[in-house]
């Protein structure tokens, strides 16, 4: 573990952290042991966030410094080297909805988790999610959502899930600016995040840490 | 004890005096005092056409369809105060100028029963910011509408807008005008005005029809603009990049923010001169709670927006800010604002504290949680709207309204349980 690595990660020094990861690639550094250390330091921010230290923009660095580094990475580690998944995430923003930018932040945050996440992207149509899901056999399904259109259209995402007999086999999350414990009853969720590091929590919960 | 059964206390009324009343009503909360009862505000959006099963498209586009729905839906509800769909911008002008960030029910991919969209993107790239410090115009005219508005591709094509200041040694140039791409700008510009001037006398139409039918007009009717980091970060660098530009390029934000102020300063005075509509709508994204930490919101955010605020009071115009997100962490900063001048709407904010903190300073807007009145009981819509009557009510000052905007979504039967119970709770002994 680079202690340093994780402190200049954590503390979102973007240059700083970016030239120790070339030095180390340079001196022969296991890349697997980089991205160790970048998801200790994912750790240390999500913390940070839950304490009120960081906020969404401290997120939002987080996930570029973590990306330059995947980046840089990622094709220097070999198919045997990858680590395990720890279990499969399907995550999209709901139809007739275009708000990406929370979504986005959930499912680098699922990732860097070490969870195989599957971000089907915005305005899914009720079908597509129900094609998706069949497809990729997740155990838990994150809707996001933002304007109010939304609610109903969770509503009749987990219907369709229900209709297609997937519903009991998977545990769904709703996430976006407005959703509270009425919504997620409405919906017929499982849970509601209020942010990104609340829905790192539920996985953990529900597939563990 | 029988409980009395409730009548509609404007039933028999005549609309002028339902309108004197209404009007009265709201422009008392406004100054803080104490109306007969607490004002009720629906700013339906596209619960409208769904409760008649007309599509978005159709409100959106059709006026008089709007106008139509609009009075059967105040006379359902009786309201103080009833709007339709979000007009601004206009389909219509957005449709004139190929506008690439907005999508509109019916067009760009959605379907007629769609909801309106802004497409949030980096329009302003990070190496532009000192053109657009160093002059704002010349950089939104001759790149940034060309970039959004497709029908005015050809003002890239226009000389830098400073050699207006070369006179009359500038003229001969002016054939420029003719070049074809230019030409068709401009072009383009006069149908979009055209557009937009027949949408603003319509409107004209439908604020006088519904005061004519009793309703007053919305508080919020006026000149519209942003807190300065918010327009950057709203139309220019979209809300990722600007939350990296807090870290990767702060400079650039704090010369950005003062050069938008100067311009919407003097632009929203000179439409409420225009227009003798004394209010500027604020509504507010990117400064909430968790959106920055306090020492970043002190330095980039509030300092521009209360500027902007202090000077529309000084020129007699009342700020009227929707403090969208939530703002409980910032309330002590409201709370500097000169008493009784502004009027704040809140979205997601502990209103009851808001009450508490903010009660004697600023009308307060707001109260009705859009989700209980889509997925709650008529019990639990009545119970809270008691509570909010009886303590954010308290004293004047309150208009009750939902604390999204729009009321896509609510179910008619909820939103008349919530507005027959602010009647009946609502008033003042």
């Amino acid at each position: 573990m680079n202690d340093k690595l994780v402190s200049l990660m954590s503390d979102l020094m973007e240059d700083e952290t970016m030239a120790l990861v070339k030095d180390l690639i340079k001196q022969g550094t296991d890349p697997m042991s980089i991205l160790d250390d970048a998801r200790r330091a994912m750790e240390v921010v999500g913390k940070r966030f839950e304490k009120c230290e960081y906020f969404i923009p401290d997120l939002m660095m987080a996930g570029e410094i973590l990306k330059g580094i995947s980046d840089i990475v990622k094709p220097l580690i070999t198919g045997g080297q990858a680590a395990a998944k720890k279990g499969k995430v399907l995550i999209g923003t709901v139809a007739g909805d275009i708000h990406d930018i929370g979504k986005d932040i959930v499912t680098f945050m699922l990732d860097v988790s070490g969870y195989d996440v599957l971000d089907i992207g915005i305005d899914v149509p009720v079908p597509t999610f129900v094609q998706k899901v069949k497809e990729f056999g997740p155990a838990v399904v994150g809707l996001s959502g933002f304007l109010t259109l939304a609610f109903d259209s969770m509503k009749k995402t987990v219907e369709a899930l229900d209709e297609a007999g997937l519903r009991k086999n998977i545990k769904i999350m709703i996430g976006g600016g407005q959703m509270d414990d009425e919504i997620k009853k409405y919906v017929k969720a499982d849970a509601y995040g209020k942010d990104a590091v609340a829905a790192v929590s539920l996985c953990k919960e529900w597939l563990g840490a | 004890m029988t409980t009395k059964p409730y009548t509609d206390p404007d039933i028999g009324k005549t609309p002028q005096q339902l309108f004197a009343e209404r009007n009265t009503r709201v422009l008392n909360a406004l100054q803080l005092k104490q109306p007969d009862r607490i004002p009720v505000q629906l700013f339906m959006s596209y619960m409208l056409p769904d409760m008649y099963g007309v599509t978005h498209q159709e409100v959106q586009e059709n006026k008089d369809k709007e106008l139509e729905l609009l009075e059967k839906a105040g006379a359902y509800f009786q309201p103080d105060i009833i709007w339709g769909v979000l007009n601004n911008p206009y389909v219509g002008t957005t449709l004139a100028l190929k506008d690439v960030t907005t999508k509109f029910p019916g067009h760009s991919g959605l379907s007629p029963h769609g909801s309106y969209q802004f497409v949030e993107d980096e329009y302003m790239k990070p190496e532009e910011y000192d053109d657009f410090i160093d002059d704002p115009a010349d950089w939104a005219i001759r790149k940034y509408w060309p970039r959004v508005f497709k029908e005015l591709e050809g003002l890239s094509m226009l000389p830098p807008l400073g050699m207006a200041a070369f006179g009359t040694y500038g003229i001969s140039n002016i054939s420029f005008l003719k070049i074809p791409p230019i030409a068709a700008a401009f072009e383009a510009l006069a149908r979009a005005a055209d557009t937009q001037a027949a949408m603003d006398a319509r409107t004209q139409e439908t604020v006088g029809k519904m005061i004519s039918l009793g309703f007053a007009p919305p508080p919020i009717a006026g000149a519209l603009v942003e807190a300065p980091f918010d327009l950057i970060a709203d139309l220019l660098r979209g809300m990722k990049n600007m939350m990296l530009d807090l870290r990767r390029r702060p400079e650039k934000i704090l010369a950005g923010v003062e050069k938008v102020l100067k311009f919407e300063l003097e632009y929203a005075i000179a439409f409420c001169k225009a227009t003798g509509l004394n209010v500027t709508f604020i509504p507010l994204h990117r400064g909430s709670d968790g959106f920055m930490s306090l020492p970043q919101f002190e330095k980039f955010y509030w300092p521009t927006l209360k500027t902007l605020m202090l000077r529309l009071i000084d020129a007699g115009i009342t700020p009227v800010c929707f403090y969208e997100g939530t703002w409980d962490q910032r309330l002590k900063y409201l709370a500097e604002l000169p008493k009784g001048k502004t009027a704040g709407w809140f979205q997601s904010s502990d209103i009851f504290k808001v009450k508490e903190v903010l009660g004697d300073t600023m009308c307060i807007m707001g109260g009705m949680r859009n989700t209980l009145i889509q997925a709650g009981s008529p019990e639990d819509v009545r119970k809270f709207t008691i509570e909010l009557c009886r303590k954010v009510g308290k004293g004047g000052g309150f208009i009750m309204t939902t604390t999204v905007g729009e009321m896509e979504g609510c179910k008619p039967e909820l939103v008349k349980v919530w507005v027959d119970t602010t009647k009946e709770y609502g008033v003042y002994a």
